[in-house]
């Protein structure tokens, strides 16, 4: 554990010290003023409209940023010959993924952490109140990203290209949101020949419906996620697991 | 295979196997590779590029596997935790973290090795004294030249003292102040019994430090050189050498 520890910080400081990171922040601010101008221009919902476009900004730069780690961190060692220094000492190919991935995890925790302290500063000057709301939408947000990440780096793995592996996970991030519907084709009217293919992807791509605490808590004010929290904890464990040991799987293959 | 073996390869084949649109293209790295290297010996692996000296270099870290053959290190197979953990590595043109220093480097890397607490900082320190980086510890490696790269690659492969060092063109690129230093470091770890491998187009180092050598030609090993022969001939270490692969 002591090594996956060290992996883990030193992915840390990685993405700490680069330029990327201090982007995402930059950007991150920036957006964060655009949505409070435009929530004035929304009148009595000002409010709602900057809750709405703060949290789903924060998703999505913290989704930016996780895809983009996830698809570049282990090619990149490849690429740069980093990697013969770390897998030369007793350090399993397992124990790599998993500290560079908990590093890249911590870092998009951090920066969505600072990104939410800044937008609820921002919701309390318009008086705004309800931080455990959006305690709860921030964590569905955080644990989305947390999962299409694992997805991400197995994709990479299996690909050898950050670009194809950034791009299939986007797609299915996007499809992740409709996984309801997804399964719902599946039993209920797909043609013969698009069942199996339709099945395979319903396993595949991460149910973010889940974990979409932001929707239902902004449709049913006051109440909580729809399942207990050892469900939806429990599939972000499991997805995670599972889609990190393949990436293991293909990386104790891999020949360096 | 004895014990007493710090490197074995039995026979080891290794076969690159590519494809590209259902095209599939196979080159050699070594074949039929069989040699041993004895705990405490500094031996040399001489060949021209693409010879099989990096292939065997990974082969013997797990960082490929073998097509046949078997490969022990330090008695244990390769990628073994325990036999890694007695490993130092230096490869051709070491790879860092730019944005870490050499001292952050070390720290990183010593933790991997499992080292930790007083005797990392301990470590650490006398690592970057002795490949003479002291003064330089808290710069970004960003800033590094080639030179500098080098030494910080010789650091964190005696950092942890490990029984067996793996060297991989230790010397190319460097200034001959930097290679007489290179030099006289390693003669201390071969004086200090440690069990070294090296690879290296420089055939006047390799005779300074190494007491036999294997040369590789076309993936095979063609030739073995003990020290005395190579003495005892006219054109040295490096007629014979040109004697064998040409």
């Amino acid at each position: 554990m002591r090594r996956v520890l060290a992996l883990a910080a030193n992915a840390w400081r990685e993405n700490l010290r680069s330029r990327f990171f201090l982007l995402t922040l930059a950007f991150a601010g920036i957006f964060l003023y655009l949505s409070f101008i435009l929530g004035a221009l929304a009148v009595e919902q000002q409010a709602r409209v900057l809750l709405d476009f703060g949290l789903a900004f924060i998703e999505l730069m913290g989704l930016a940023g996780a895809i983009y780690g996830a698809t570049t961190m282990v090619l990149r060692e490849l690429e740069t010959k980093t990697i013969y220094l770390i897998l030369s000492r007793p350090v399993g190919r397992g124990e790599y993924l998993l500290g560079r991935f908990l590093g890249l995890m911590l870092s998009v925790l951090v920066s969505m952490a600072l990104m939410a302290a800044v937008h609820l500063i921002m919701l309390r000057l318009k008086g705004w109140s309800g931080a455990d709301a959006y305690a709860m939408a921030w964590l569905g947000g955080f644990l989305k990203v947390l999962v299409t990440a694992s997805l991400t780096l197995f994709l990479a793995v299996f690909s050898s290209s950050a670009l194809t592996a950034g791009v299939i996970a986007c797609a299915l991030w996007s499809l992740g949101h409709f996984l309801p519907e997804l399964r719902f084709l599946v039993s209920h009217g797909a043609p013969r020949a698009a069942v199996a293919p339709l099945t395979f992807l319903s396993w595949v791509v991460p149910d973010l419906q889940l974990l979409n605490f932001r929707d239902r808590l902004q449709t049913v004010p006051g109440s909580g996620p729809e399942a207990g929290a050892a469900v939806w904890l429990g599939y972000c464990a499991l997805y995670c697991a599972v889609w990190l040991a393949l990436a293991w799987g293909l990386l104790r293959r891999k020949e360096l | 295979m004895a014990e007493a073996s710090a490197l074995e390869f039995g026979s080891v084949t290794k076969t690159y196997v590519s494809s590209h649109l259902g095209r599939v293209t196979r080159s050699r790295g070594v074949e039929e590779l069989s040699l041993g290297v004895a705990e405490g010996e500094s031996f040399g692996l001489l060949g021209l590029n693409g010879s099989g000296k990096t292939t065997a270099f990974k082969l013997a870290l797990g960082l490929l596997h073998p097509t046949r053959g078997e490969v022990r290190v330090l008695g244990r197979p390769p990628a073994d935790a325990a036999a890694l953990a007695q490993i130092g590595f230096l490869p051709e043109l070491p790879y860092f973290y730019p944005y870490l220093t050499p001292r952050e480097s070390l720290r990183f890397y010593g933790r991997l090795s499992g080292l930790g607490g007083a005797e990392l900082s301990d470590r650490v320190e006398r690592s970057l004294e002795l490949v003479g980086l002291r003064r330089d510890g808290d710069r970004r490696m960003r800033d590094f030249s080639k030179g500098m790269i080098q030494r910080a690659g010789l650091a964190q492969a005696v950092l942890h003292d490990p029984r067996l060092i793996i060297l991989d063109e230790p010397v190319s690129g460097l200034d001959p102040l930097a290679v007489k230093d290179f030099r006289d470091l390693l003669g201390g770890l071969c004086a200090a019994g440690k069990t070294l491998v090296l690879s290296s187009h420089s055939i006047s180092e390799v005779e300074k430090l190494c007491v036999r050598v294997g040369v590789l030609k076309a993936g095979r090993l063609v030739r073995l050189i003990p020290q005395s022969e190579w003495r005892a001939a006219a054109g040295g270490l490096e007629g014979l050498f040109v004697e064998t692969v040409r």
